[in-house]
């Protein structure tokens, strides 16, 4: 039902509707090509795969595997338990979409989307881009279950996979550039529910192949489900954000397939009556390039940043700057001796929803300076299992958190590309101890090799999936250009 | 039990409320409340905008299923019944406006009677519960608008329905489920995060979404803090929280459940008279007027060759400032095309906005003598507004009107009569008559009726007659 459903909309959408258009025409002053908004739309709707380039083509990959193993490893966490109960209580449904680690579950479009995105971000786990905001969580799982919706007849293969996620992810890179507010780490709205929803929007417009009329709606109608407030980090709801910009962004592109129609203007700023600038103080936007030969993607430019271990990106500065004074300290002392340390002095940037003294959720662990760099200390390494209840109960590392205290240099701005981490161990012999890290490994300063991104993958997959599939996947997203059917990808999880 | 934050203490009462704390007047407007909401989402359900999200719903199906009002070939699961219902009442722009300014019903009614259909067979939810949610949820969405200096104006960024709504949905849901405490704080939390819609898709297709999603997303919020998930416990209380969608933030706790004050005692809903955004009902009025004093010094005909300009005095709210609407979306939102309207038929109803009406030539001919001037002292607030309109004739006569108080707003509330009858003329338009009445009495009675369901068979258009044995009274 759900295929016909979607074919005879598409086709009878090919002719759009006159009336709004002049509609259009009435509120801009100008042609719709001149918009904003309608750059955007062209964009989806005409670039093309030869358009990616190799780098774009190799960094893409890249994250949808990473994407994929910690969306396979996060559907154990609690916060996915709620959520798959959710839905599969209140829906029985016309269930065609693929459950990350759920071999037997099948969910509607929408509903594994949202499912598959919690389950991505359960931990924190997942990319980190610049200006900040998580991605790959907003776009891919939309298009996995996309990819399941569409008739055997017209399934998208692995190149227009590939070209559908890109454009998912420039649509948010391009959006993020409309507002200086979003260099820094975020303070009111998170990112990956303002622009997360639109990319994913775009992305399934992409992937449905929405005429440019269509686009334009789907971005309008994903801008009024935008917008969740930061107060939600560091709890358990968080995962949320992304679990419903993908959902709502397919939804967008979904109700936009069926004529939906919104805001033409949703992008431009439109003074007295805010569209997507009321997420913002400071909005200006600009118009995207037709693509053409030379069209540059921004992950061209920019890389993302992987993580290593499941905890917000900043965590991963002050433990590498706490593994180096760790060794340090071991050279010094012969071994790591807690009694040694007078004060732990850790010098970051101002951001108040991850400085936390005393993290009581695994939620708030991850989103705390002071835990990160202390399990680093204590254990040489920061890994899953930091985070269970006992080891954020753990004696020792309460006593090393109360020796804590925090410095906010001028210079540590809270910038995903300009900060750093320093851990400074004051001993009570007077010496003093410190360990700076200006770049972590992951960061896209230092990515991680393949080696290391394969190793992430495979130990996050074990934890759901038998090795022959583990593979499997391996090879479909390195060869996803080569793939005629990608909806292969969502069925092999 | 003290609460040590607004949050808690939003939680707290929410969970205090009882039907005991209900005064007759608060029971009284909200009655009207429920009755004018369920009769313009009968009439929204015949909407284009209603097929759409009907058609994209229908991907959904489940065991347990509410009912999509007008329709009985169909049932859709609790949650998209709440969103296509919630679409229907805000699709015409018909639903009830409040001050500070919010459509309070429509995001709250459609989720607790699509949530109501949920429970197993046993559990039987009453009248006075639904009533009782209800304004738990209106309750919530008043408070929260006056956490903001910004929210007593006609809004310019965050449509507020989709600020407040959804959490006053959330929070009527968490009464209806009978949530405790913390999980009333957790629906809140959770809700925050779903919360907010950019004021341009005003006057779009998409408007009435924000309104169908404020409802459905709180209680989906609702339904995830049942199931345990828990979001921030100060959601109230941060400005990262709800208080990103303001500059201006300023929470304060409620007042004690001891002779609980309602804000719906203080403040009365404005109804409205005709499908457009309220502004447009003061134009309306004064134009209608206007119309009045030209025809009785033209022996009874509307000079309309005659009338060389049309300027209308009006607050300066730039998306209901349209000189040329195209669509019914921007014709709903648009001053002058109402003053026009009003002007050449006397007065507004549904047929003035079809697509004929919308285009005739003498409408646009007068469209093209109309502008707008801004008084300084012409505030945009719903509280404050007037609207004056004054028509120059060729021969140098000038005719006006002015219009401070419409006839629906609070300070003028529609009659008992009056309000049946928009119903009964919104409502006939999708059901048969012994439905119509059914619902005119079972809302009436709300508080005693046993079983709320029968208040859902009736909106699925079930005859009264064969249901009569179902209806319990005291």
């Amino acid at each position: 039902m759900v295929y016909l459903t979607l074919q005879k909309y598409q086709k009878f959408l090919a002719s759009s509707r006159q009336v709004h258009k002049t509609a259009a025409h009435v509120v801009a002053r100008s042609a719709p090509e001149e918009t904003v908004t309608s750059s955007f739309a062209s964009f989806i709707h005409a670039v093309r795969p030869e358009h990616l380039s190799k780098t774009v083509r190799h960094r893409s990959k890249r994250m949808i595997l990473d994407s994929i193993g910690v969306g396979l490893v996060g559907s154990t966490t609690h916060v996915f338990h709620i959520a798959l109960q959710y839905c599969q209580e209140l829906y029985s449904s016309v269930a065609v979409s693929s459950v990350y680690g759920k071999p037997g579950v099948k969910l509607s479009p929408t509903l594994a989307a949202f499912a598959n995105g919690v389950a991505t971000h359960s931990m924190d786990f997942d990319d980190t881009w610049h200006p900040a905001t998580h991605p790959s969580g907003a776009v891919l799982p939309a298009l996995l279950a996309a990819s399941q919706m569409l008739p055997p007849s017209t399934k998208p293969n692995g190149m227009d996979f590939l070209l559908a996620f890109n454009v998912g992810l420039e649509v948010q890179g391009r959006l993020m550039h409309f507002s200086t507010e979003t260099h820094n780490i975020p303070k009111r709205f998170h990112p990956p529910s303002v622009v997360g929803t639109m990319g994913s929007a775009a992305a399934t417009a992409k992937l449905l192949s929405l005429s440019m009329a269509q686009c334009t709606h789907a971005l309008g109608i994903a801008a009024s489900l935008a917008g969740a407030p930061m107060a939600n980090a560091a709890t358990q709801a968080k995962p949320l954000h992304i679990g419903n910009a993908t959902r709502l962004g397919l939804e967008a592109a979904l109700l936009a397939a069926r004529g939906m129609e919104a805001n033409p203007l949703i992008l431009d700023d439109i003074p007295g009556c805010s569209g997507f600038s009321a997420f913002y103080g400071v909005y200006q936007p600009t118009p995207l390039s037709t693509p053409n030969d030379h069209h540059e993607f921004l992950l061209e430019k920019q890389d993302i940043a992987f993580k290593r271990f499941p905890a917000h990106l900043g965590m991963h500065w002050v433990v590498d700057a706490a593994l180096s004074v760790r060794n340090l300290f071991i050279n010094y002392a012969g071994s790591f001796s807690p009694s040694l340390i007078r004060t732990i002095v850790l010098k970051i940037p101002v951001s108040k929803y991850i400085n936390r003294p005393f993290p009581s959720s695994e939620h708030q662990a991850r989103h705390s300076f002071q835990f990160n760099a202390c399990t680093a200390l204590l254990d040489g390494e920061v890994g899953l299992s930091s985070f269970s209840e006992r080891s954020i109960h753990r004696q020792e590392l309460r006593e090393l958190l109360d020796k804590v205290v925090v410095e906010h240099p001028e210079d540590n701005v809270a910038n995903f590309d300009k900060m750093y981490g320093e851990v400074a161990l004051l001993l009570h012999s007077g010496d003093v101890l410190t360990g700076k890290c200006d770049t972590f490994y992951g960061h896209w300063r230092k990515p991680l090799s393949k080696e290391s991104l394969l190793k992430k993958f495979r130990s996050n997959a074990s934890h759901v999936l038998p090795e022959e599939k583990i593979e499997t996947i391996i090879t479909m997203v390195d060869n996803l250009e080569k793939l005629s059917d990608s909806s292969q990808l969502a069925s092999s999880l | 039990m003290w609460a040590k934050t607004i949050t808690g203490n939003f939680a707290d009462v929410i969970h205090g409320l009882n039907a005991n704390h209900l005064t007759d007047q608060v029971i009284q407007r909200s009655k009207r409340m429920i009755l004018d909401t369920l009769g313009v989402g009968l009439l929204g359900t015949s909407t284009e905008v209603c097929h759409k999200v009907t058609q994209y719903s229908k991907i959904y199906s489940s065991e347990i299923s509410s009912t999509i009002w007008g329709h009985l070939d169909f049932r859709l699961p609790p949650l998209y019944a709440a969103f296509v219902n919630g679409v229907a009442v805000h699709s015409m722009d018909f639903d009830d406006t409040w001050h500070p300014a919010t459509h309070p019903s429509g995001a709250v009614l459609p989720a607790v009677i699509a949530l109501s259909e949920a429970f197993p067979q046993k559990k039987k939810i009453s009248g006075l519960d639904l009533l009782l949610a209800f304004n738990v949820g209106i309750e919530v969405q008043g408070r929260l608008l006056r956490f903001s200096g910004e929210a007593r104006n006609i809004p310019k960024r965050f449509h507020p329905p989709t600020v407040v709504g959804t959490m006053g949905s959330a929070a009527a849901c968490a009464k209806l489920l009978a949530l405790d405490r913390l999980k009333c704080k957790n629906s809140l939390a959770i809700a925050a995060s779903y919360a907010g819609a950019p004021l341009a898709n005003a006057a779009t297709q998409t408007k009435p979404l924000h309104v169908g999603n404020a409802a459905k997303h709180g209680l989906e919020a609702a339904c995830l803090a049942s199931q345990g998930l828990q979001g921030n416990k100060q959601i109230l209380d941060m400005e990262s929280g709800i208080g990103a969608f303001y500059t201006d933030y300023n929470p304060q706790t409620l007042p004690t459940l001891q002779s609980y004050p309602w804000l719906l005692d203080q403040q009365d809903v404005a109804i409205k008279r005709f499908p457009a955004h309220l502004g447009t009902h003061w134009v309306a009025d004064a134009a209608s007027s206007v119309r009045r004093k030209l025809m009785e010094s033209s022996g009874n005909l509307l000079p309309l060759d005659k009338i060389e300009k049309v300027i209308l005095k009006v607050p300066e709210v730039k998306y209901v400032n349209r000189p040329s609407p195209t669509s019914e979306h921007e014709a709903r939102h648009s001053f002058q095309f109402v003053a026009c309207s009003a002007l050449l038929d006397g007065s507004m109803s549904v047929q003035s906005f079809t697509s004929e009406n919308i285009h005739r030539p003498a409408l646009r001919e007068l469209l093209c003598k109309t502008q707008l001037e801004h008084p300084a002292d012409n505030a945009p607030s719903f509280e404050s507004l007037y609207c004056e309109v004054s028509v120059t004739l060729q021969d140098g006569n000038a005719i006006s009107d002015r219009c401070d108080t419409f006839y629906g707003h609070w300070r003028k509330p529609l009659k008992k009569e009056d309000l049946e009858e928009k119903f009964q003329s919104n409502a006939s338009s999708v059901l048969p008559a012994e439905a119509t009445e059914a619902i005119i009495e079972t809302v009436y009675n709300l508080e005693k009726i046993e079983n709320c369901s029968v208040l859902s068979m009736f909106l699925s258009g079930q005859s009264a007659r064969v249901l009569s044995e179902k209806l319990h009274f005291l």
